[in-house]
């Protein structure tokens, strides 16, 4: 039965499409950070960058009222009013703190740059394991927001579990990984970097696949009737494709078998590649289907 | 004239809106009334969204299960735990020191954080200053300043909206509060809300 009191925030509150493109490249920035911990590539860090400029370009289009931002952000300072119980103000500061470190990190890896003498401390500190450890947390942290972000809106049920935090992390990592498979693919990390990415994305698919699943059947069972009804969007309603098909059909089950396939019989760029893609594809699209299905409670059923 | 509390400041009064739904006739004028004193301009364009008139009371039609229609009107709580002020990056949400939730356009960016953190889902985008629009309007908080009642109270013409203060118990809200059956709206939410629904004598 359709409560007399349901609506959908896609169409009220437009957290959209927009939004969903902000969270994965901040997903693919952030545990690609971690990834970049491990790998050291100077390609890597040129990925990170863009995917964040890209993601704050779309976070920031988004915003109703963008071009009142100065005044925003000087009237916040002037009148030392911040409010650290929001997420999104956290978010904002750790982005823009990890902004700052990739910037660092590339003009490190770009030799015509480091020709000029006073950037050359760029190259050194991009050595020291301190930094990079903090920039892998910074990036962990960002991911981590991202989740926060949604947990914390109590209008929408649906969002109203730790599950989201946790999925984003997985996704996000899986991501990260299905850039360097990319990466391999173009010959720009090496083999053993790809075949460790291979079998650490199998295990995180499948980990993907039941936290999917757990996120479902948690607002299914045990959800209040906002919860339900996002749930209900997901599973069998109007976001039903995008989740079968789009997370769990592509975003899933075709790096497990290709994966699998991968580790058993043999390795093909080209499937890696088309691993990689659908991979990526699912992490957006299962941003996409959680934003989209996010509902009100209603207050008369 | 209103101003911003600071932290672990309380209000010196905290208002609160009465609607008795057991008086209410549902002729629309609360919502008419809202609309014109406060969005003018809203008066012929829709809120997509809520597929209704762009107001700052919203709306619910229903049929109880006996076949009987029913109306729920639904506004601004004026929290006293509002997650909309807790969610806002910019500081943008307050509490003033009459207990309501305020907003101040300087300081809204349009990120829509209070809209998706708000229960009751009584805040709007106005389509040309993206505002996230809600009860009170700046028309109503001037009545308010000048200790007149807001347009949706003036304008009812079954009297069964009221406004007033909680903290003073001869206020007509303690009174009615104190004499009538009430309840809160998703009182689970841990909001404490400042809207009370009157359910009968």
């Amino acid at each position: 039965m359709t409560p007399a009191d349901l609506h959908f925030q896609v169409d009220i509150a437009h957290w959209g499409w927009s939004i969903a493109w902000f969270l994965w490249f901040v997903g693919i920035a952030g545990m690609g950070s971690v990834a970049y911990y491990f790998v050291r590539k100077g390609v890597l860090s040129f990925v990170i960058l863009g995917s964040l400029a890209i993601g704050l370009l779309f976070v920031v289009s988004h915003l109703g009222r963008w071009w009142n931002l100065p005044l925003t952000l000087w009237t916040m300072i002037t009148n030392g009013i911040f409010n650290w119980s929001s997420w999104m103000l956290l978010g904002i500061l750790m982005l823009s703190l990890h902004l700052v470190l990739t910037l660092v990190l590339v003009v490190a890896h770009l030799p015509w740059l480091q020709r000029l003498g006073w950037l050359r401390w760029t190259a050194a500190l991009s050595r020291a394991n301190a930094f990079v450890a903090a920039f892998a947390l910074l990036g962990f942290g960002c991911t981590v927001y991202s989740g926060f972000l949604l947990t914390q809106a109590a209008g929408i049920p649906l969002w109203n579990t730790s599950l989201i935090p946790i999925l984003w992390v997985v996704s996000g990592s899986i991501a990260a990984i299905a850039v360097l498979e990319i990466l391999y693919v173009f010959g720009l990390v090496d083999a053993n970097v790809s075949s460790l990415g291979v079998r650490l994305g199998l295990g995180l698919d499948a980990v993907k696949l039941l936290a999917v699943l757990a996120f479902l059947h948690v607002a299914l069972s045990f959800g209040s009737a906002g919860a339900r009804i996002g749930a209900t969007a997901m599973a069998s309603g109007e976001y039903a494709l995008l989740t079968w098909g789009g997370v769990v059909g592509v975003g899933i089950l075709v790096p497990l078998a290709i994966g699998a396939y991968t580790v058993l019989v043999k390795k093909s760029k080209l499937l890696l590649l088309v691993s990689a893609v659908a991979a990526l594809a699912g992490v957006y699209f299962l941003r996409a289907a959680v934003l989209l299905a996010g509902a009100w409670e209603p207050l008369v059923l | 004239m209103s101003k911003r509390l600071r932290k672990g400041q309380a209000p010196t009064r905290r208002m609160a809106h009465v609607w008795d739904a057991s008086r209410c006739i549902a002729c629309g004028a609360c919502v008419l009334a809202c609309t014109s004193s406060n969005n003018p301009d809203m008066m012929f364009r829709e809120e997509k969204g809520w597929r209704s008139i762009a107001s700052n009371i919203r709306r619910i039609d229903s049929v109880t299960p006996q076949g009987r229609p029913e109306v729920l009107l639904v506004q601004c709580q004026h929290c006293e735990n509002a997650p909309c002020q807790t969610t806002c990056p910019f500081g943008a949400t307050y509490t003033d020191d009459d207990g309501m939730i305020r907003l101040d356009p300087r300081m809204c960016a349009g990120c829509g954080y209070c809209v998706t953190s708000c229960p009751y889902n009584v805040r709007w985008f106005h389509p040309d200053s993206k505002l996230p629009k809600k009860c009170m309007g700046d028309t109503c908080l001037t009545f308010v300043d000048q200790g007149m009642p807001p347009a949706c109270v003036q304008a009812c013409p079954a009297g069964a909206r009221d406004f007033g203060d909680l903290n003073d118990p001869n206020s007509t809200v303690s009174v009615t509060l104190r004499a009538k059956r009430s309840r809160r709206l998703l009182e689970s939410a841990g909001t404490e809300p400042k809207y009370f629904v009157v359910e009968g004598s």
